[in-house]
Order: structure tokens, then sequence, then C-alpha cells
């Protein structure tokens, strides 16, 4: 099973995110956090301590939480979750709270053995107007400090298709990312989402966003760089050296279970799915009453074999064919042999022995293949 | 107790929509204390909902008014009919079963195109015209101006004009001693063998067809056996009656007497407006003047928006069809809408009205293609076709030539747009035949227009042109050799059968450009690249390319984003359950209604 633990406070609210989080807030924490451990309780009983083999911990921003709370966590995961050998434990980090040493051997200590870092960018003009709380100079220092801890799988986030960039400024952002050689690269499109700032300065026309075939040559100028660097374009936005992808993520596109902590976190074990509550005390209180997962909905055959088309279909491994038509799909290759010789003909997907995959131009229109793949409504 | 023949007058009302026809015969009736008040019927004329709705009356109605004048008891058969030219021929037929006519013209607005049209059908069968103008109570009235817009437009005699207000009732008193004294009274051999004229006839769901009549000759009984003309059939009448308004029954009607008969006649083309009803046992040896068969000049095709509702709608389209033979269908399949049928109407209003019964009965929105007129194509071996849908064209190489109809067109218009509609004419490949000044403000435009131009935009654009104060009128002359050519459209190099439409080779160009244009709008981009064309034959003469996409991925999918994604899936995937799915691509129906309706940009 893969373990999330969610921690839904940032420092300040970043012009682009989309996500739950919070500025932090002193009571508001503290509420939280007891509400967690409880819950790691809750599950681990519930659960009768199951294997875990990724622990995750995302956000928000988690390296806001001090080593002291860091340790009283990982101690009651240990307590209530059976932490199986080799254990992947990530934390997401941004650079302004992990630039000192000392920070990231506390993380160390913990057993943090993953470090994905909120990068974004390396140009101080581009941060600002995302309104990253660091600067370039900090991403670096992070990056040192990090390594210096001894942690030695490290993960860069970088966002591309940003307002002005060209494809020859990403490609410079890719290669001064790439020569601080970390394990890993996660490259994100920059996507506008509702109700942020960065959306309502779009909406007035005071972005430079780049045009489309801009953002095509960005994704498969900067793959190819990364490739030529030695990293394995092993998902639409993930990079890795060998050995180095990262098996959390990995397990979520491979259909595996996972339990998620924290508000607004989900879980799908068992075909089952639910999420807690958003706002931190509702989930305080949902903890309170022991009415974690109470509304958990069983997946229909139908969502589950979309879903396991559609994850397949992110990673270069692609769709295994014989597993899809295990679950009640189609035989592919032949019920939807028309489409499939048109998505080949425009060089969009592969097929090898008895896995369908995405080429890299056909992982930039992930969505409209899988569209194009699903089953098809009566 | 039946009148003398000597006093019974038959007249109708001549008006434009609006003229106030319908409140002038409440008026009537109410003087005549037939009606008591206006409260249990507005306007009673109007028998259908949709007819109030739309101020016209679609199907004529009779009403029997007995009017004591001058110690002497009168009956008035008062006989509507339809106002608008689609229905020219029921009008006709109409007044055929009249010896006078009241001309109502509104007296703040003057007298419309198609009002001088039915007045010269009137004159045609020698009717007795009484002009008599409405509104009088309006302050912007000019009963001086528009008596005399009437001298000069129908040489009419207006020294005796009768200013009348329908709404007040103002004057309305003096109109029927008019009637009295100008309408002649019918003559006519009572003791003649049977001659009856059908002037109206609609299916009733009880009692079977409905048969309104006005005899000529001879008498028409209860029991008798009848006789329809035209084809020899013969019904036994059971019930004969007058609407005075509401229906009264009697043994026995004369000559110069109006009634309707039930003789359990099933289907209303055994008893045609127009067709002669005379004794079985003693026909009449001069029928009326015969009835013709009238033909539907405009066609469009009605779709349901969903396919589980061709039943319902087939059934609606029977219904409608028992009370209008003028009406046709039949089904038709269409790529891109799927089954529908292709009707035929008389005009564009008839298929308005048509189109808004159906939706009102069947209780469902309809998708209606552009209307388009039909075509008569003359081979190379002689055969000549009518052809109703542009799939229907034979191989070019078997085709002599093909042939349109045209329409003469009467438009009245205030003198200062004349420039315009001359214009707009000109646009639509018309032939200028007259222009004469009815006063110095207004002037009768005649043109000659080929009908596709007529029913495809003309009245929106004649509307937009002259601000909505022109008015018109127009006759179907014929058919006319033209160049006419079939405009197909292509997806993806496939032809699309739905969307190809006659047009003429000047237009094709511009207009197979439009309808490209107005689809690659409505097309979304997609994974395949879609090509649209325009095409003559095999020349392509027009193109429009909607680039594949190259680009959509959602930028990270983790555990908690995974729902969120596959409904978005979902709903992408229900978007396209409401495409047409053509080889790989998917192509909305909006884009195909865009493609099959009218122009609405140029």
């Amino acid at each position: 099973m893969l373990l999330y633990v969610h921690y839904p406070f940032c420092r300040s609210k970043c012009a682009y995110c989309g996500f739950f989080s919070q500025v932090r807030d002193e009571e508001l924490e503290k509420a939280y956090f007891s509400a967690l451990l409880r819950e790691v309780e809750h599950w681990g009983r519930h659960l009768d301590r199951p294997r875990v083999s990724t622990l995750y911990i995302g956000g928000g921003t988690p390296s806001l939480l001090t080593p002291r709370d860091l340790e009283l966590l990982a101690e009651q995961i240990n307590r209530h979750f059976n932490l199986e050998p080799g254990l992947e434990l990530t934390l997401e980090a941004n650079p302004d709270s992990l630039d000192s040493p000392d920070l990231a051997r506390a993380l160390a200590k913990v057993g943090v053995n993953r470090v994905s870092l909120g990068l974004q960018s390396l140009d101080d003009s581009q941060l600002s107007l995302l309104k990253r709380p660091h600067t370039a100079r900090q991403g670096l220092r992070a990056v040192n400090a990090v390594r210096s801890a001894g942690i030695e799988n490290l993960g860069l986030d970088l966002l591309w298709g940003l307002p002005n960039q060209t494809p020859l400024d990403w490609l410079e952002q890719v290669g001064r990312a790439a020569s601080l050689e970390p394990e890993h690269i996660s490259c994100y499109c920059l996507t506008l989402e509702k109700g942020t700032l960065l959306q309502r300065r779009a909406e007035r026309g005071e972005l430079g966003l780049p045009r489309e075939e801009q953002l095509e040559a960005m994704y498969m100028q900067g793959a190819e760089l990364l490739g030529e660097r030695g990293y394995l374009h092993y998902e639409i936005a993930n990079f890795a050296r060998p050995g180095y992808f990262c098996r959390h993520n990995l397990g979520y596109w491979r259909g595996r279970d996972y339990l998620g902590l924290g508000p607004s976190a989900v879980s799908t074990l068992q075909g089952r799915r639910w999420a807690n509550p958003k706002d931190v005390l509702r989930y305080a209180e949902t903890v309170r009453t022991g009415a974690l997962g109470g509304d958990a909905a069983m997946l229909s055959r139908g969502q589950r074999l979309e879903e396991f088309l559609m994850l397949s279909l992110r990673t270069r491994e692609g769709l295994d064919l014989d597993g899809y038509r295990d679950l009640g799909g189609e035989e592919l290759l032949q019920d939807r042999a028309e489409v499939i010789r048109a998505l080949r003909e425009r060089e969009l997907i592969g097929v090898s022995g008895r896995r369908l995959w995405l080429t890299t131009r056909g992982m930039l229109l992930c969505d409209s293949v899988t569209g194009a793949l699903m089953p098809e409504l009566e | 107790m039946r009148p003398e023949q000597e006093r019974i007058r038959n007249f109708s009302i001549i008006a434009h929509i609006d003229h106030g026809k319908s409140t002038l015969a409440d008026r009537v009736m109410e003087l005549t204390g037939i009606i008591q008040d206006r409260d249990k019927k507005e306007q009673f004329l109007d028998r259908m909902e949709l007819e109030r709705e739309r101020g016209i009356t679609i199907k004529s109605q009779t009403v029997r008014i007995p009017y004591t004048w001058q110690g002497t008891d009168y009956i008035l058969n008062l006989i509507d009919t339809p106002g608008h030219v689609d229905f020219n021929y029921e009008v006709s037929r109409s007044l055929a079963a009249c010896e006078g006519a009241i001309l109502l013209v509104d007296a703040t607005q003057g007298i419309e195109a198609q009002t001088l049209a039915n007045v010269y059908l009137a004159l045609d069968h020698d009717l007795e015209i009484i002009p008599v103008l409405n509104k009088v109570d309006l302050p912007s009235a000019e009963p001086e101006r528009i008596s005399r817009e009437i001298e000069e437009a129908i040489g009419l005699d207006c020294s005796r004009v009768l200013q009348v207000s329908a709404k007040t009732g103002e004057n309305v008193e003096f109109l029927l001693p008019r009637i009295v004294e100008d309408v002649p009274p019918p003559s006519g051999d009572s003791e003649g063998p049977l001659k009856s004229l059908i002037f109206d006839s609609w299916y009733d769901p009880y009692q079977g067809v409905v048969v309104l009549f006005r005899v000529f000759d001879g008498s028409i009984r209860v029991n008798q056996t009848i006789q329809i003309v035209s084809n020899r059939k013969r019904f036994e009448v059971n019930k004969l009656g007058v609407f005075a308004p509401n229906p009264e029954h009697c043994e026995r009607l004369g000559p110069g007497e109006v009634g309707f008969l039930f003789a359990n006649i099933k289907d209303l083309r055994n008893a045609r407006v127009g067709d002669t009803i005379t004794s079985a046992d003693n026909p009449t040896p001069e029928p009326c003047p015969g009835f013709k068969k009238v033909r539907p000049m405009v066609f469009c095709g009605l779709y349901p928006t969903e396919p589980a509702k061709f039943d319902p709608l087939k059934k609606a389209l029977e219904r409608l069809q028992l009370n209008d033979t003028a009406f046709t269908f039949e089904p038709e399949a269409s790529q891109a809408l799927g089954f529908g049928f292709r009707c035929g109407f008389l005009g564009l209003l008839h298929m308005e009205i048509i189109q808004e019964r159906l939706e009102r009965e069947f209780q469902a929105e309809l998708i209606a293609t552009a209307p388009s007129v039909i075509y008569e194509v003359y081979k190379q071996d002689g055969e000549v076709l009518r052809m109703e849908n542009p799939s229907e064209l034979p191989d070019p190489a078997q085709i002599a030539e093909i042939r349109e109809p045209f329409a003469r067109m009467e438009i009245h218009v205030p003198s200062e747009y004349v420039g315009n509609v001359l214009k707009l004419c000109e646009e639509k490949r018309g032939v200028h035949k007259d222009m004469r000044y009815l006063s110095s403000a207004r002037v009768i435009i005649t043109y000659d227009l080929p009908f596709a131009e007529i029913v495809y935009d003309f009245f929106d654009q004649l509307k937009s042109v002259t601000r909505g104060y022109a008015s018109l009128d127009y006759d179907i002359l014929g058919f006319f050799t033209s160049d006419v050519v079939k405009l197909d459209m292509l997806i993806n190099h496939e032809q699309v059968d739905a969307l190809s439409s006659m047009v003429h080779r000047d237009k094709a160009y511009h207009h197979g450009r439009s309808i490209a244009q107005r689809m690659r709008k409505l097309i979304p981009r997609q994974l395949f690249e879609v090509v649209l064309q325009a095409c003559i034959g095999n020349k392509v003469i027009a193109r429009e390319r909607i680039p594949p996409l190259r680009k959509n991925v959602t930028a990270k999918c983790y555990g908690g984003d995974i729902t969120r994604k596959r409904k978005l899936l979902e709903k992408q995937k229900e978007g396209k359950k409401r495409m047409k799915k053509m080889g790989n691509i998917d192509i909305p129906q909006e884009a195909f209604l865009a493609a099959m309706k009218k122009d609405e940009e140029d």
C-alpha cells in the first residue's frame, strides 16, 4: 500500500496554485497535527497495521513541519503501520524552508530518503511573477543542503510554459537544472486553474503566454535534452535517472491501493474511494467523530476500466492490453483497429508486444488519445 | 324556415394581417345579437389558438348572421377568408362563394400588397366591393390619403367610403345596411340539379370530414346521396347545418345558402376545396370551374432532436395532414441528422405554421433545415423529373437542362426605401418588371425573382432593408431554364448528402465558402485534421481546414487528481455522444445545422 500524508499549509499562496492549501496559522496547525496523529492511529488499527511500501508527505509545504513534529509523525506512523524495508520516504520541500544543512540533516535523521524540491524556476523574474516565496539562489542553497545531509534521491520540480517564456528560455532552465545532477526532474506545464491570480491576469490579457506551437517545441525539445543528459522519460511530466523513478507516484499510475491522510487527501483501497474534508476544522471534526471514510464509494467496473486506461497511458510503459481486456475492456487492437491505425500514422502511439504506449508527441495529447480509446457509450 | 333567395347576402372581408378583420367580425356579431359580449371568446372567428396568437386566420369559417333592415329579415353569411398568399387558392374559392366583399384597410397604414392581390381576386369573381377604413379613432389615421390611395391602386370609387373603428364600435352600425344594399342577392335556380361549391373542409376527429359549401343551384337535404364531381365518389348526407355562430342543424339548404355537412367522409382528399358537390341522381351539367390540386412549392427537412422521437413525430405529421392536404411529407434519412421527414408546403408561411403546430402538438423540439424549392430536370431522353431533393439529381451527363420556379413579386414600400429594395432584388437575380407610384409616398415595385431566392432569406432581408415597412405578394409564374448546379459538401473527402444544395452557378462559390466557414467555426479542433470542401461535381470551389490539436494533456495526475480527471474524460465522452462520428473525427450537430440553415451573417 502507498501512504500519503497531506500537509495543507504554506508560507504564502503562489499565483498559480489551485490546490487546497492555507497560509499558516498556529491554532489551525495544532488542530491539524493532533487530528493527523489520530488519523494515523485510526487507520493503523482499522486496517490492522498494513504494509506500506512508500510514504509520501506532500502539500502544501510539508518542509514547514518542525523537525520535532516530523519525528512525532514518523514515530506514529511506524507504530501503527508496517513499514517495509527499503521504504521510499519522500518529503515535498520548498527552497525557502529547506535552506540550511541542519534542517536537511534533521529530515535524513527521521528517515526521509527522497526530497522533492519545488524549484519551479531558476529565473528570479519568473519566480516573482509566480509569487514563489524564494529566489533562485535559495533554490541552489536547498539543493546543496539536501546533498550535504546525504540524501541521495533528489527530485526537482520545474514549471514550463510560463509567461513570455520561449523554447530557448525553457531549454536553458532544463539544462541548468540537469547540471545540478538531481536523480529526478518533474516538468509541469503551467495550468491556469480557476480562481487563481494568474488565471485572472491571463483573462485580462496581461500575460504573454506561449502559443501552442511554442509549447509543443518546449515539451519536445525539453524531453530530448533530458534524454541526452541521461534522464528517462517515464511519465508525461517525469524524468529520472535509471533506478530513481518515484515508486510512490508509479504506484498511482499502476493502480495500487493508496491511503491518504490529512485534509483533502484521497484514498483508494480495494475499489473503494473516499476523500477527507478539505477544510482543516471539518477534517479534525471528522477524525474526532471517527467518521473517516464514511462517504467511501465503490468504483464501478467501468470507472476502474477508464482509470486503468487513463493512468497507464500516462506512463512510458503504457497500457497492458491483456490486463485491459481481462478487466473487461475491449481487445483494442481489433476493436479499435481504425483509430489505432490513424494514431500510429500520426506517430502518437506505438504498439510493441502486448503494450500500447504514447510517443513523446502522443504524451502531449494524452487526454485526447485517452478519449479516443475510451469505451464508447451506448 | 328558409329565407327567400333575395334576402341572402354572402360576403367576405378582405384585410391585411392586423388591420382588424376579426375585431370587425366580432363587432358585427355583437350588433346583431348573435354573440352576447366578448366574454365568451375573444375574436370568435379565429378558431384555433394558434391563429389567435399569430393574429391570422388560416382556415375559413362562415357565420350566418340574421339581420333586420327596414322591416325585412335578411341573412348575412360572412365567409372568412385566409389572408395570406400561400393560401391563395383557398382565398379564391372563398371569394367564389360570395357576391360581395368588404375591403378593410387600416387608416393608419394603407393598403398592403397581399390585400391588393386579394382585391384583384375578388374583382375577377365580379364581387361588389365595399371599401371600409378601420382604426379611424387613432390619431395617426389618415382616412383621406388612404382613400385616395385605394382609388388610385384599384380604381375603386371611395366617395362613400365608411370610416369605422372596430375597436370602439364607432360607425360599425352603418356597415350592415351597406351590405344589404350594395351586395347583390345570389342568383341560382332552386329547381335545377344540385350544384354547390366546397370552399373549406377540415378533419374533425369525432365527426370525420366537415365540409363547408355554398349552394348555387338546386338544394341539398339530409339523407340525400351526394356525389363529389372530381372523383364521382358518393356519400350520404347525415347532418346539415349552419354556423350561427354555433352549429345549428337543419333539413335543407337552397340556392345562395351557406352551410356545413357531414357525410361520413373519412379522407379529406374526398372533399377538397374547389370541388363541386352535386346530386348523385341528378348531377349538374355545369360544375364549378373545377378544383386545382395544390402542390407544395417549398420543402424542408424536419427532424426530431432525439432519434427516439421519430415515431411520435410521424404520428403528429399524420394528424396534421388529415387537416391539410396541401402539406406533404415522406421519410428521409440524413447522415447528419438521422431519421426524419422531407416536408412540402405551399409557401413559407404555410411552412412556419405547420412547424409551430407540430412543436405544439408534438411538444418537442424540431430541427428544420433551410427551405428549398422544387426543380424541373429535363433529361436528354426527354424525361422530366420534379426534383424535391438535391440527392435525386441525375448524372450531369443525362441532364439536358434544369428549370427553376420563378415568382412575380409585388412589393409595396415607402418611397424612401425604393433604392434598397431595387438593390436587394437585383442581388437576388431578379428581373425588373414595373414600378409605379401609388401616391407620392408609396411605390409598388414588380420583379420576377427565382423562387429559391425568395424562400431562402428574401423576406428577412426585405424586412431589414425597409425597416419592416414593405409588404409583398407573389405569384408563381412557372419554371424557367436556369444555370443551377448542385453544391456538395465534403468532410474529409466524404460527401455528406444532407448538406448538398441546389444553387445558381454565379452564387455557388460564395455560398460554398460561406457554408465551409460557418462549419469551420463550429467544429472543434481534435486529434485529426478536418478538411471541409465545397464542390461542384469534382471541382473544389472552397476549402477550409481545421488543424489537429498539438497539445491536450493534464499536467499532473496523482492520487488526489484521479477522480477529477476521470470525470473530465467522461464529460468529454458525453459531449462526443452528441456528435456525429465520421471516421476518426466527431462533428457536432450544430455544425451540420449551420450548413443546413440560413446564412445569418451575410
